[in-house]
């Protein structure tokens, strides 16, 4: 009887869900009767100052009693010199738009409490201003041990100080929800990490118009709600210029007002660790580039021919343009092909024979008229169709808004990208039908890309983007507007359009909504690089063999990457020689590192490489409050 | 005996559907998704690529029309009788929400006339009860769930037969000679044995058979030339390798390297199954030995043997058939901790890796067979106690 009972309590319950999810759905700007809660404030979410942390003075303060040597060495501690992991600004101090040293708080706990008592915040063993309000304040993160390491000391830090942390230690899946945590800026201060890049960008993170807030769809990320004119403006302008000299100039004055600011500490990059047995020889360990680049210059000194790589992760797809995980990229840029590098912060050529700069000749960067009606791309990096109350950049570098009337002056690049001659790894030559292939499916929408940013930063992929008869060469006349900084690299994937499948049908006929699902694409692709996949063992290995249409030496005819899950089980499979190499994402930085350096100082079979990371952890201060 | 059999498949029908509306539910309310940390990924993100992107893994459509489409692969678009489509109009989730200052709700909804387009044949499932298990999303997207689950199952299968049989093999004369020889000096050592087999978690064992036979094997040999190092991960090795003075070099996949990758993560599997199994039989053997039937064998002068073999293992195995039958599941689902920690390129740990990374068609693909495979075994151990014990009658 109880059984039939909590069964039918079970349907009902089911029924109920099932109900409330197929609910009537409400129209589009019909908004609920506000709640009597609701109608009492007109003030939008996160526009009201924080009432402790819009003080600059508190924001200093907490960075001078931030001991950052102390946190690194907390989780690093067989990084020697914690100074090479310290940031005064948010990029590297090896940034080619880095141009620091720059005034940012050090570790100074007496100039930290000085701050606070002028501020107003006074007593011990926790603070209080003349209200009586305790200065308290809330720090999230996500409860990865690293992290909960790391803050559990600048508590202690922030604690001598005066500061009380209330710590919430929330899983990732929430912190770096869709909807909640981060992105809504669900936080006080607020601690996660952001990958540099070889282009800086930053516009997302800095510009005023990049603040998430409700009005406009959680939209940006600006999640400190920093809105500096000065800083704003030099964000823009270092992403809408071309010139290097001038947007390392616009560079330089974001990260004067980031550090006079104090809205976010940077803490430290991430230390990264590599490792291979002493066998191996030829690699070059980068911030920016992945290790397998030079993957063909590889040699194992006893003559072995077989170079065994282990991976904890495995790759979702050899499809570079539905996957962005590191592990994908470490096989891709051996066994698919390198079009061009970008090691060291910086970009050097690989089949793109010549990087399509503006000095070059290869680019031009033109002053063209447009009127209403044209499509440009906006000051908001959006392509519209010019109207009234547009707003671009004109070709003067200046924001201005367009009246509806009249004509505008915008810079229009146009660029050739060439690739050298080439021959896929099936024998066939690289023709430019190849070419038109990568633009046309890399940038159809069912695809399955993550973005189209590229592809709609051209007008018309059909009439703006013509390709040479006799030469592996295409221009791409960029919108209006599209002042896009990385306009010289190579834009686009390449696919060996002839190929035949399995199936009888010829790669350039399959739609691309199939594309993901080919083994051909997303399995066994063919290669104009040094190596080719061979077997993908799934679970187990991949495997790859010398491309014999390589052009270049390959040192090694085979490599093997192994997929070990774990990292203590990586570091066991390379102490015992049965791997040969652990990139960066695989042996990370904990524990397992300081088993490599004592394996290495023991017995010198292996050598390993500790390096800055381009990933760096950073506290963000929340400017604003519901 | 038929009455019950229908019975029972009535009730594991239901047990298996309800099983999967709140699994599929929980997944869908949980925190997170394959869209967490996008943002991080990707730094600028319009509202329309999100739109887009949430569509590639269905989570425009409401979570019932999810589950409809999961589970029988319906709807996928209006339906049409006598060439005219009806029920086009009924919105079915929301493509594109609307900002707060729109007033919220949903901007542009999906509509069924919208399911070829936004969500195409090709990458729709025809339902897990036809046996399509849809596409993997995100740990090999766009490969059928299928193919991955079958690229794993047979190291899973090697790997639970073996530790299983080995493990009953070891585990019943175990608990069978405690039980006889109670609170002899074997019997306290090997209650301490199994109280620390079964106290201490997988990867403990793991991680010190790793380190005693691969990381410090090199220090032992200094002591003991003869001592082996084990290869510690994967199920077969990728080049030549050495384990002892006493054995030829090993070649990769040759049946020796096979046997030596499966040592490790077998006795793991092994030492926990013996440690908590012979207990059980220990005590299961302790109270039949104290019944008055088996004193009645002795009593009319039995052997000893054919006392405990005959009269006492039988009904001490009663209890036990449940435990057993209970790994048939684990055929499928094996040991997800073993597995990591060994790298075993098995199904546990493409299941791990699946919930890691919200690969949801995979993790209820693995829920929704386990659940199966978990009813079907408990029906077994039901029939199987009648076959063992003849008390038992389910007419």
């Amino acid at each position: 009887m109880k059984t039939k009972k909590f069964l039918l309590l079970s349907l009902l319950i089911m029924l109920a869900l099932v109900v409330s999810a197929c609910a009537a759905p409400t129209a589009p700007g019909v908004a609920p009767a506000p709640s009597d809660q609701e109608a009492v404030s007109d003030v939008e979410d996160f526009t009201t100052p924080h009432p402790i942390l819009s003080d600059i003075r508190v924001r200093k303060a907490i960075a001078h009693c931030i001991d950052r040597d102390a946190l690194i060495a907390s989780v690093y501690p067989y990084v020697d010199d914690p100074s090479a992991l310290l940031m005064d600004s948010f990029l590297p101090k090896t940034h080619w738009a880095y141009s620091g040293p720059y005034d940012f708080p050090w570790y100074d706990p007496e100039a930290g409490k000085a701050l606070l008592e002028e501020a107003g915040w006074t007593g011990s063993p926790v603070r209080s201003n003349a209200n009586g309000d305790i200065l308290s304040l809330k720090f999230t993160t996500t409860s990865a041990q690293f992290r909960q390491t790391w803050s559990a000391v600048m508590i202690q830090n922030l604690a001598a100080c005066g500061i009380q942390i209330i710590p919430t230690y929330a899983p990732a899946s929430w912190w770096f929800g869709d909807t909640t945590g981060l992105s809504r800026r669900d936080f006080e201060l607020g601690a996660f990490a952001w990958v540099g890049q070889a282009d800086p960008s930053g516009r997302t993170l800095y510009a005023c118009d990049q603040i998430p807030l409700p009005s406009n769809n959680w939209e940006g990320q600006n999640y400190m709600g920093w809105c500096n004119p000065t800083a704003s403006d030099a964000i823009v302008r270092a992403n809408n210029t071309l010139i290097r000299e001038e947007r390392i100039a616009a560079y330089d004055i974001v990260q004067r007002e980031f550090a006079k600011d104090v809205v976010s500490i940077p803490v430290f990059q991430r230390a990264e660790a590599e490792a291979w047995s002493s066998n191996l020889t030829g690699i070059i360990p980068d911030a920016t580039e992945y290790a397998t680049t030079n993957l063909h210059e590889w040699a194992l000194a006893d003559g072995g021919d077989t170079i065994v790589i282990g991976m904890t992760q495995e790759p979702d797809s050899m499809w570079s343009l539905v996957s962005s995980m590191a592990a994908q990229r470490l096989v891709d840029r051996a066994a698919v092909g390198v079009l061009y590098s970008q090691y060291n912060y910086d970009f050097q050529p690989g089949l793109q024979g010549e990087l399509s700069t503006l000095e070059s000749g290869l680019a031009t960067n033109e002053v063209v008229e447009v009127t209403a009606g044209d499509k440009v791309y906006d000051a908001t990096g959006t392509a519209v169709e010019l109207a009234a109350g547009v707003r671009v950049i004109d070709s003067e570098g200046n924001e201005v808004e367009y009246s509806g009337e009249g004509t505008v002056q915008m810079n229009q690049l146009t660029v050739t990208y060439k690739l050298k001659p080439f021959t896929w790894s099936d024998g066939t030559p690289g023709v430019v039908a190849d070419m038109k292939l990568g633009v046309d499916i890399d940038c159809n929408p069912d695809s399955g890309a993550t973005t189209y940013d590229l592809c709609n930063r051209i007008g018309d992929i059909a009439t703006d983007v013509t390709y040479s008869d006799s030469e592996l060469a295409m221009t791409i006349v960029w919108l209006p507007g599209n002042q896009y900084p990385l306009y010289h690299l190579y834009p686009f994937n390449i696919y060996p359009s002839q190929r035949v499948l399995s199936d009888g049908r010829v790669l350039a006929d399959v739609p691309a909504a199939e594309w993901a699902t080919l083994p051909e694409v997303a399995e066994r692709p063919l290669s104009y690089g040094a190596y080719v996949v061979k077997e993908w063992n799934k679970g187990q290995s991949i495997v790859l063999e010398a491309n014999p249409y390589f052009d270049g030496e390959v040192a090694t005819p085979n490599v093997i990457y192994v997929f070990v899950a774990d990292t203590n089980q990586a570091v066991a499979q390379l102490l015992n020689g049965d791997v040969d190499y652990l990139d960066d994402s695989t042996l990370g930085a904990g524990a397992e590192v300081q088993t490599v350096i004592d394996a290495a100082e023991s017995t010198g079979n292996v050598q390993y490489e500790i390096s800055a990371s381009s990933t760096w952890e950073h506290i963000d201060i929340n400017l604003a409050t519901k | 005996m038929t009455a019950y059999l229908i019975r029972r498949l009535f009730q594991m029908a239901l047990v298996v559907f309800v099983v999967s509306i709140f699994m599929f539910l929980l997944f869908n309310i949980a925190p997170g998704g394959p869209l967490t940390g996008l943002q991080q990924q990707q730094r600028r993100i319009t509202p329309e690529e999100r739109a887009r992107i949430r569509a590639q893994y269905e989570l425009d459509l409401y979570w019932p029309v999810r589950y409809t489409r999961w589970l029988v692969g319906w709807p996928t678009g209006p339906i049409v009788i006598n060439g005219q489509e009806w029920f086009a109009n009924v919105p079915l989730g929301c493509y594109l929400e609307a900002t707060p200052a729109e007033g919220g709700g949903c901007h542009e909804y999906v509509y069924l006339s919208d399911m070829p387009r936004l969500h195409p044949p090709v990458r729709s499932s025809k339902g897990i009860l036809f046996g399509d298990f849809g596409q993997s999303t995100v740990v090999q997207a766009g490969r059928p769930v299928w193919d991955l689950l079958t690229s794993r199952i047979w190291a899973t299968v090697e790997l639970q037969v073996i530790s299983l049989v080995l493990s009953l093999v070891i585990a019943i004369p175990l608990g069978i000679y405690s039980a006889v020889h109670q609170y002899s000096r074997f019997d306290y050592t090997f209650t301490t044995a199994a109280f620390i087999g079964s106290s201490m978690p997988t990867f403990f064992f793991g991680l010190l058979f790793i380190l005693i036979f691969t990381v410090l094997a090199g220090r032992v040999q200094e002591v003991w030339p003869w001592w082996p190092t084990l290869p510690p991960g994967l199920r077969e090795a990728v080049r030549p390798y050495d384990v002892a003075s006493w054995l030829t070099r090993v070649q990769p996949g040759s049946p020796i390297d096979r046997f030596l990758h499966l040592l490790m993560p077998v006795g793991v599997l092994t030492i926990v199954s013996v440690a908590a199994w012979s207990r059980f039989l220990r005590s299961s053997m302790l109270e039949v030995l104290r019944q008055d039937y088996v004193r009645t064998a002795r009593a009319k002068g039995l052997v000893e043997r054919v006392v405990i073999n005959k009269h006492a293992l039988r009904n001490a195995l009663i209890p036990f058939v449940t435990i057993v039958v209970l790994q048939i599941p684990l055929f499928f689902a094996g040991a997800i901790v073993t597995e990591t920690i060994f790298a075993w390129p098995g199904m546990g740990r493409l299941y791990f890796d699946a919930l890691n990374r919200s690969d949801y068609n995979i993790a209820l693909a693995f829920i929704y067979v386990t659940t199966i495979l978990t009813v079907f075994a408990t029906l077994l151990g039901d029939i199987l106690y009648a076959v063992i014990d003849p008390r038992i009658r389910y007419s």
